[in-house]
Formats: structure tokens, sequence, C-alpha cells
């Protein structure tokens, strides 16, 4: 059975691509989905309760909510998935690089990693909108940058172990050359877990989104992004849960639908399940 | 059987007894513990050093300066029981005897002299010291009066005095503990200091040498809740006593809430949308009015601050000596017909996307706002973004971390149309606000004029008032000021600040007062 | 063992060295400074330039760091701009409670991760995997405020059995340790799941079992050590973004950690104080980093020393 067909067969993989899908049409027929404009206030009806008119209620600014979670799918898409395609690719460089090479090679990165994990997360933010400005490119490539030196160590570990094992060892000892044995042997066994990370990774990246958007790094208003309605929500938290709560609730559907299918990613791949359930 | 009247003069005396009783029972208590909660820790206890709310809560009930301002903002004598203005620069005052300092030291003319070079002469000098104008020194005369001198005729001076900063110190305590003073400073008031936790809780106890009357609760927390969803459970459980910021979304319920007393009073702190005059397009007159007229003032109070600020009638708040109700909501009223009519009669025409266009330029304004600076500064920036798409304005609003938006607003040029700021006048005299916001030499970063306004008739009145004793003389002037500033408005004043403080029931005898840092406790008491 | 322990300590100081460095010239990029956002409504031109010589904020970047790094090594971490306290003092009045609250929600992030991501592996796809999933899902996309607010209204204001917030007892710790812990455990438990997976269908594994071994022992000896590795991983870096990352935590509860500190330190611009407090995690994350890649060899005497 192909990698394809062990994935049709999990139930809870299929359903995650089916959230999934219903994400990205949100995110691009956008406009025409939502019920209401996004950033039409109608200070009067503020923090309406869900039914009725705003069937999910309406924000501190009488703006409808589902409206607003439908438009924020946009950010929430681009700040997932970008940043940590940013992480794993930064990671992936640098931890095979480190793992595989060994010696001062080694050193170096990780002594850089090092220096950018102690680095307080919220100055590099203020850091690089301080040179590229705000926006939400701007602090998903922030978020990306964050998530490198957990990616490399994830993937210097593995392949440090990788590196010693028996067959890794005999095809070296054959004259296979370096590329060849990592993609042959060693990514292979990295990437499902890789997957798992980074769709978990996620989940952060949203929240973080979300810090920094509160601080104004990020999205700019009216420009609506789940992260920045759980932060404004805040303040009502006790009065009017539900403007916190629901796009709050729309982060965990997105992040379950990834953490879904990379988990059912990661069983379709696995090179070893061939001829096992 | 006792006759009637005896009957009567019984039940008299029963009922007096009763009421006497009932009367003893809402009288007084001493003792106890106050517990408030706020949400940030001071950086200094030291008033020359700290001029913020969260250090001035904490000192202004342990040092006192030689004037106050009650809570109706009168003048009323404190450490000095007297003065005599002996020339336009010199003001003699005569101070109370038989003071004492917390470690014992009496307070006397020289401790006067002390404070003052401390903070106008110190290296480095007060916080403070550039908006005490033109303070020079103090001169001893003898123990128990000393001169005050000005560099020019200062009309401001009294109410500078009377400020929340201008706490006398303890000149030994000063020497003895040398930095650690801003720690643990010693003063004259009614509460001594007792101890600092960093960043978890500051605590001051009742001074029983104290001059006057003796505070009543024994000791007051100060504690730190960043969280204002926490800062309101603490309440509920009564893990605190008193909430300083309380959370305005919660305010009408527990206005009604037997359980809780809502203490509020209009403020002294404006806040507001500026704009550049310099600018184009806001350097037409008809542009910045016809922005006033799209502003609904009044959906933004009851909606986003929801009761917890008041009306801006004007750019000064009540309560500050000088102030005039520019009658804004009559002279611009929300009125989305009028700002269109005044757009285009200053040739703005609907473009093919809503929004106006002259000369094939958009009406496309730069705003830049922080978040949490001002209570909904980030929110009412959003909400009259909106209101000016109505009208066909483009506002492009970035919100960015306050030390950004401090530093463009204190920089020179100013690359952007507006701002959301907010200004609180210090020593509750028209002058420290008028001055600084809108004379044509205060553009940053020498002053407060963001909005480089430059009116000539404007600069001569304020100069005028600055130098002149003569305070009905001054009234008169800055209420010029405001009638030449409603005409050319180069602000849209959004709210004035309230002050509130929510306690529970049986936190009683306290009164807030209108400026924020005179949070006075030493008439509270504990009915528990 | 020893050398590398000890080659390791020495390259940590490069690392110290270039952090400092990076983050005094990060701060000086950023917009506004210490003196002008301390001054606030007072910042006078000529109040600025005072307070600055006074502070000796206006010597150039270069012979700013190198007085900086040579104080350091005697000792002295220099006195915060904001306070004009010592910043030892500083970080010594706020250690202690990250470093608590830390341990505890690395203790039950990897208690409650490892023991649910182990089940999950041992029955995937079960009702139990799914419920763990998304469980702890919901603990990792609902902010911390949310979460935090919400174990207050329920613990502090309706039961009544625990603070509502500050530091002091064991009972304060309990709801900012658990709430701080419920993203990592969401992070341990999933990855935990696919490591074992992983270690479970590995050759070796298969031969233990054929030839007949228990499944508790294939499971504990091989399973487990194998998958630690990656799990080590994730948890030393957990670690790093339980101590970093506490700001919320600490706002939510009023936990005077080192968090805030580092938060307001930097919105003030005040780069002495953040300096030390970077210092300080630096050194910390250098340490777990060793002990992580220490494990590595005890562990997996394959892997050998690296590093």
């Amino acid at each position: 059975m192909d990698a394809w067909g062990r994935f049709r067969r999990n139930r809870l993989a299929l359903l995650g691509l089916a959230l999934v899908a219903v994400l990205a049409t949100s995110a691009v027929l956008a406009p025409w989905l939502s019920p209401h404009d996004p950033a039409r206030q109608s200070l009067i009806e503020k923090r309406a309760k869900p039914g009725g008119k705003y069937v999910l209620g309406a924000d501190e600014f009488g703006r409808d909510i589902l409206s607003r979670v439908i438009y924020g799918s946009r950010v929430a898409l681009l700040v997932g998935l970008l940043s940590a395609a940013i992480a794993v690719a930064g990671g992936l460089v640098l931890g095979t690089l480190a793992g595989f090479a060994g010696g001062w090679l080694d050193a170096v990165v990780m002594r850089a990693i090092e220096i950018l994990l102690a680095f307080p997360y919220l100055l590099l933010a203020l850091a690089i909108v301080a040179v590229l400005g705000p926006g939400a490119l701007n602090t998903t490539i922030a978020v990306g940058i964050w998530g490198v030196p957990a990616v490399t160590r994830i993937v210097r570990g593995a392949v440090l172990t990788l590196r010693e094992t028996e067959y890794v060892g005999a095809a070296r000892a054959l004259g296979a050359p370096a590329v060849a044995l990592l993609r042959r042997h060693i990514l292979p066994n990295i990437v499902p877990g890789l997957i798992v990370y980074a769709t978990l990774f996620m989940a952060n990246a949203i929240l973080l989104e979300a810090a920094l958007s509160f601080l104004g790094l990020g999205v700019q208003p009216p420009t609506a992004s789940w992260g920045l309605m759980v932060s404004t929500g805040r303040d009502v938290l006790l009065v009017a849960p539900h403007v916190a709560t629901v796009p709050g609730l729309a982060i965990m559907v997105a992040v379950l639908a990834f953490n879904l299918v990379g988990d059912g990613l990661r069983d379709a791949l696995d090179p070893r399940l061939r001829g096992s359930g | 059987m006792r006759s009637l009247p005896a009957r009567i003069v019984g039940g008299v005396l029963v009922l007096g007894l009763v009421a006497s009783l009932v009367g003893a029972a809402t009288a007084q208590k001493r003792g106890g513990t106050l517990t408030i909660v706020r949400p940030t820790d001071p950086v200094s206890l030291d008033p020359n050093l700290e001029t913020t709310a969260p250090g001035a809560w904490v000192y202004f009930n342990m040092l006192e300066g030689l004037l106050t301002l009650d809570d109706k903002m009168q003048v009323k004598p404190a450490l000095a029981t007297s003065y005599e203005v002996l020339s336009p620069t010199k003001v003699r005052f005569k101070l109370r005897p038989n003071v004492k300092f917390h470690d014992g030291t009496p307070f006397n003319a020289e401790a006067v002299k002390f404070t003052f070079d401390r903070a106008l002469k110190g290296s480095p000098p007060a916080r403070w010291a550039s908006l005490a104008g033109s303070l020079d020194r103090a001169e001893v005369v003898d123990g128990l009066t000393v001169d005050v001198v000005t560099k020019e005729p200062y009309g401001p001076i009294l109410r500078t005095l009377a400020m929340y900063c201008m706490g006398i110190v303890s000149p030994t305590a000063v020497q003895k503990l040398g930095q650690d003073f801003s720690r643990a400073p010693v003063g004259t008031g009614p509460f001594k200091f007792v101890e600092w936790k960093t960043n978890t809780h500051v605590i001051i106890e009742r001074f029983n040498d104290y001059w006057g009357d003796k505070a009543l609760v024994d000791r007051v927390i100060f504690k730190v809740v960043p969280e204002e969803g926490a800062r309101m459970i603490a309440l509920q459980t009564g893990d605190a006593d008193m909430v300083l910021i309380p959370s305005p979304a919660q305010l009408p319920a527990l206005r009604k809430d037997p359980k809780f007393t809502v203490h509020e009073t209009t403020g002294i702190r404006v806040v507001f949308a500026g704009f550049h005059a310099g600018m184009a397009p806001l350097d037409d007159v008809r542009v910045r009015q016809a922005l006033l007229h799209a502003v609904d003032r009044k959906a933004i109070l009851d909606n986003i601050m929801e009761g917890s600020a008041g009306p801006a009638l004007g750019v000064l708040a009540p309560g500050v000596f000088g102030y005039k109700d520019m009658q804004l909501d009559k002279v611009y009223p929300f009125d989305r017909a009028r700002a269109k009519a005044l757009l285009a009669q200053a040739g703005w025409t609907p473009g093919p996307d809503g929004i106006l266009v002259k000369g094939g330029q958009r009406l496309s304004l730069s705003w830049l706002a922080a978040r949490g600076r001002y209570p909904k500064d980030g929110e009412i920036t959003e909400a009259i973004q909106a209101m000016f798409k109505e009208v066909g304005v483009e506002a492009k609003v970035q919100v960015l971390e306050w030390g950004a938006v401090f530093q463009q607003v204190r920089g020179n040029p100013l690359n952007h149309h507006m701002f959301t700021l907010g200004w609180v006048t210090s020593n509750a005299d028209a002058d420290y606000s008028l001055y600084a916001l809108f004379h044509s030499k205060q553009v940053p970063p020498a002053g407060w004029n963001t909005s480089r306004y430059a009116n000539a008739r404007v600069d001569t009145l304020v100069e005028q008032a600055r130098r002149s004793l003569n305070q009905t003389e001054r009234e008169k002037l800055y209420g010029e000021v405001q009638d030449i500033l409603a005409k050319e408005m180069v602000w849209i004043p959004v709210y004035t600040t309230k002050e509130i403080v929510v306690s529970r029931t049986g936190v009683k005898g306290f009164h807030v007062h209108p400026v924020e840092y005179n949070l006075a406790l030493w008439k509270t008491w504990l009915d528990r | 063992m020893l050398t590398f322990v000890v080659r390791r300590l020495l390259l940590a100081v490069p690392v110290l060295l270039g952090v400092v460095f990076v983050v005094m010239l990060t701060i000086d990029l950023l917009p506004g400074d210490a003196v002008t956002l301390m001054l606030g409504e007072h910042a006078t031109p000529d109040a600025v330039a005072r307070l600055r010589d006074h502070l000796g904020l206006d010597k150039p970047f270069l012979v700013r760091y190198l007085d900086y790094v040579g104080r350091v090594a005697r000792g002295d971490l220099g006195r915060s701009i904001q306070q004009n306290r010592p910043v030892g003092t500083e970080l010594a009045d706020a250690w202690p409670a990250t470093l608590q609250l830390t341990v505890a929600a690395l203790l039950i992030a990897t208690g409650v991760g490892i023991a649910a991501g182990v089940a999950s592996a041992v029955w995937p796809n079960s009702l139990f995997d799914a419920l763990a999933r998304l469980g702890s899902l919901f603990g990792l996309s609902m902010p911390i405020f949310w979460t935090g607010l919400v174990l207050i209204v329920v613990f502090a204001l309706w039961l009544n059995w625990l603070p509502v917030g500050g530091a002091g007892s064991l009972s304060h710790l309990v709801l900012p340790a658990v709430t701080l812990a419920l993203p990592s455990v969401a992070m341990v438990a999933r990855m935990t799941r696919s490591a074992v997976l992983e270690v479970l269908r590995e050759d070796y594994v298969r031969t233990a079992r054929a030839k007949g071994v228990a499944e508790r022992w294939v499971l504990g000896r091989h399973a487990l050590r194998n998958a630690f590795i990656p799990i080590l991983t994730l948890l030393g870096l957990q670690s790093g973004q339980l101590m970093g990352g506490a700001v919320l935590t600490e706002t939510v509860f009023a936990w005077p950690g080192l968090g805030r500190l580092m938060v307001k330190a930097i919105f003030a611009r005040d780069y002495v104080l953040l300096q030390g407090a970077v210092l300080l995690f630096a050194l910390a994350f250098v340490v777990i980093n060793l002990l992580v890649d220490l494990s590595y060899g005890l562990l997996d005497p394959r892997v050998g020393r690296q590093g």
C-alpha cells in the first residue's frame, strides 16, 4: 500500500484534510462568505451576544465576529504556514549541517543557536519591525526566525542518532556520498517528527502573532486577525466571553486540522510502516 | 404601673439610647489594613525621580508640600500656614510649627531649602524641574519662614507649589540613605514607609506623631496585579479592598451592586486625536472642522468608554484653573452632512472608491497611535477611523508600541497627519497646558506643540498670562486663548478622564480626587 | 567527560559576549531611548542631555559595550537605568520566582505530557488518543490569559480554593504553574507519541517481540530509551520557552518573575537591566543544552560526544 492509500484509510487524517479545505475556502472566498463587512462598526451594538443578526456575536465595536473570523483565516493561514515553513526550512538546513558535519561547524552553529535562544523574543520582533515596518508579513518572519533554533536542535539531535545507525554506517563505508545519505536514509526519518512539530508550532505562531499584533507590531486596524481578536477580547473576557473565546476556538480548529493532517502524513510516510498495520 | 408621662419619657430615653448606639455603630473605627490593587509597581518613591501615578499614589500619603490642592481644586495650606507676596518674584511662606518628619527630625525652613535645592539644582535635577517654570530657589528667612523665589514673575506659582510631587523631604534621611532614599522616603505625611518588595507590594503604616488628624487605618498595602480581569476578581473575593484602574466594562454592574462602591469624579486629563496643522490637507481649517463634525463623540463615550470617561468640552479639563467651556458639542456637533459639505467647500469630491479626491490626490491621512498608553487609545482611534470612512476620508492607522510612538511624536519633523495622545495638566493651571501645547516656539523637541500650531496672538496671550500674578486677569487671557482655539481646532478632543476607584462597601470615608495622583487615604476607615 | 563539560562552559563565553553585543545593538536600533521615555512629558532637550550625560549614555556604542563587558568580568552588572538600582539585586529579587514557576511547570508538562504521549502511542487512534489530542490542543491553542482567567474564575472566585494571584505559598504556585504548563503538555504529548510510535516499529523491537519478550519489557527498555532523545531535546527547548515565555502567566497571576521584568525593560529601553537578565537566561540555556547533550551520550552510547 502506498502513502496516499495509508493516508486515505486514516479517518482522523481525512477529517483534518476536510477542515483544512474549509479554512482555505474561507480564506479565498471571504468576501462572498461573510454576512457583513468585517470593518463596519456599529458602536451601539457592541459585544452583542451570539444569535440573531450577528450569528457569532459582535465585538467591542459592534463588528460581526463571524465575518471577522472568516477574513481572519487569511492572516491565520499566512502566519501559521509561512512561519512554520521558515522555521522548518531554516532549522533543517542548520540542523543537518551541524549534526552531519560535526566538528567546528557544529560548534559554531550551536553557539549561534544559543545566542538566538537567549535573545528575548519580544526584542527580536521589535527589531524586525523597526527595520521592516509593522504588518502581518513581517511579524510572520519574526515568528519564523524565532522557531529556527528549536527545529535546528530537533533536527540535529535526530541526525546525530541516525548518523550512527548501522545502515548509515554501512552505506558510508560503501562510499555513498553525503547528499545521498541524507536524502535516502536520514531525512525520511526526520521528516515525520518534524511534521508533527510544525503543526503544533502553528498554534504557537498564531498566538505569538496575537501578542505582537496587540502591541501594534502585526496587523493594523481594521484588519482582522484571530490573534488580535483574542487579544483585544481579553479586557472583556469576564463580561462578554464570546469576544475572545470564538476566535480562540477558531485557532484551535485550525491547529487541530493541521495537526490531524500532520499526524496522518507522519503515519503515512513512516517508511517502517510498510508491511505493518 | 407607671404613669403615661413616665412611660413617654422612658420611651424617649430608650429611643435616644438606641439612636446613640446606631450612631456609634457608624462612627469611624480605627485600625485594620487596607489592601489596594493596581496595575504596576512604582519606579521610585522619590518625587524627584517619579512623577507618574504608581509612585505618586504611595508617596502622596507620606510626603507633604507647602500647599495642597483639595478635592474642589482649591489651593489649601499644608506645611505652610500662610503666604504673602513680597514682590512679583518672591513669595514668603510661614511654616507650620511643631511638625516632625517620620525619622523624628524637625520640619523647618532648612528642610524646605534643602528640598528645593535638591530638586532644582541637584545632579541630576528632579524630573519635574522643567515643568516648574521659573521656580528658582527657596531662601531661609528664619526657622519657620521661607521665601520662594522665581526667576521671572510666575503666575502659576501657587498651584505649582501645591503639586503632588512637591513634598518636603527630610534632609537627615536623604543624607543618611543616599540613593536608597528613593526606595524608602521620609516625609511629614500621615503615613510612613514600611516595606517595598519589588513587583509585589509596597506597605505603609500610620505615622502616630503626625501633626494633623491621625490616619484611621493601621496599614495600607499597595499590591501589583497587572491583569485587569484578575484585579476585578480580587475585589470580588475580598483579596483586595480597593481597585485603582478598574475595568470600564464592569462598572455598570458594579454601580448597581450594594457590595461595592464606585467612586468617580471628572479628572484633569484630556485624551485627543491631534492634527498636524502644518501638513496638507490638514492645514485647511475647513478640513479640520469637517473631521470634527464627522466624529460621534457621544457614541464613543457611551460605547467605548462606557461611562468611565466624561465629555471633552475643550482642550482643558474642568477643574483646571483657567478652564473655559469651549462648547464643542454645540460648535462642532456630530453632523455627517455638515462634514461632507465642508469638505466639498474645501474642494474635495468623491472618488471612484468612495474616498474623496482633489487634484488627483486621495484624502488619505496617516495616523499614529499606541495601544494601552491612555485608556482605550487604540479603540478610539479605530472607532474614529471608521467614522472618517463614512464621510469619505481614509485613515491609515499605525498602531505602534509606545516607545516608537513617543519617539516620533517628540521628534521633528513629524511624518504623520494625526496622532492619538493624552495630556494631563499636572499643576491644574492652564499655563501648564496652553503654553506647552500651543505656543509656536514649543514645537517638539522643545515642547509639546505636536500640532505645529502657530498663532501670534495666542503666543502673546500665554506669555502674558504666565507672567501675571493677577489671577483674574490670567483667567480672562486664557479665556481668549480658548476662544481662538475653538475656531482653529487643531485637536479632536475625545474625552476627559474620570478618576474612578472601586471599593468594597466596608471601605468608608474615601473621597476620590480629580487629580489622579492625589490618592488621599488618611480619612479612610474600614468597617469590618 | 570532564573535559567535555569544561570545554562547553568555556564555549559559553563567546555566546555570552555575543548575546550582550546583539542585545545592546538592537536596543540602540529601536526607536525611542531610555532617557526620553523616562522623562516622559518632562523631556526637554536640556533635561534629556543632562540626564544622558549623568548616566553615561551619550558615549558611543563600542565604548559602552567594552565598559559593560569589563564591569561584568569584575562581577558588576551595573545599575538599571529606570530605577538606578543594582541589576544584581533586581535579578536576585525576581529569579527565585521564575525558577519556581519554571520547574513546577516543567514537572507538570513532563509528567502529564509523557504519560499521555506514551498512552497515545500504545493505543493509537483510539478514543483516548482522540480525547487526549483534543484536550491538549485546546490547552495549546487557547491563549494563556484565557486559560489563566478561566482557572482563576473557577478556582478562586467560584470555589475559593486558591488565591487570585501573587506569590508566597504553594497554593499561589498551583494555578500559574498549570496555566504555563498547558501548551507544553500538548507539545510533549504529541512529540512523545510520535517518537514512541517510531521506536515501537524499529527492527530490534520487532526482533525482541518475536523472541517473545514481555510487552512491558519491550516498551520500557528499548522503546522509551531511544524515544527519549527527541523527547529530551524537546524538554530542553520547552524549559527554555517556559523560562522566557512566562510573561503572560506572570502578568495574569501577578507572579513577580523575570519575564515581566524583561518586558518592562524592553519597553523602557533599559538595556542595562535587560542585558543582566539576558545573561542569566543565556547561562541557563547553555547549562540546559549541556545537560541535554550529555544525556544524549548517556542514553545512546553510539552517538558519542559532539560539539
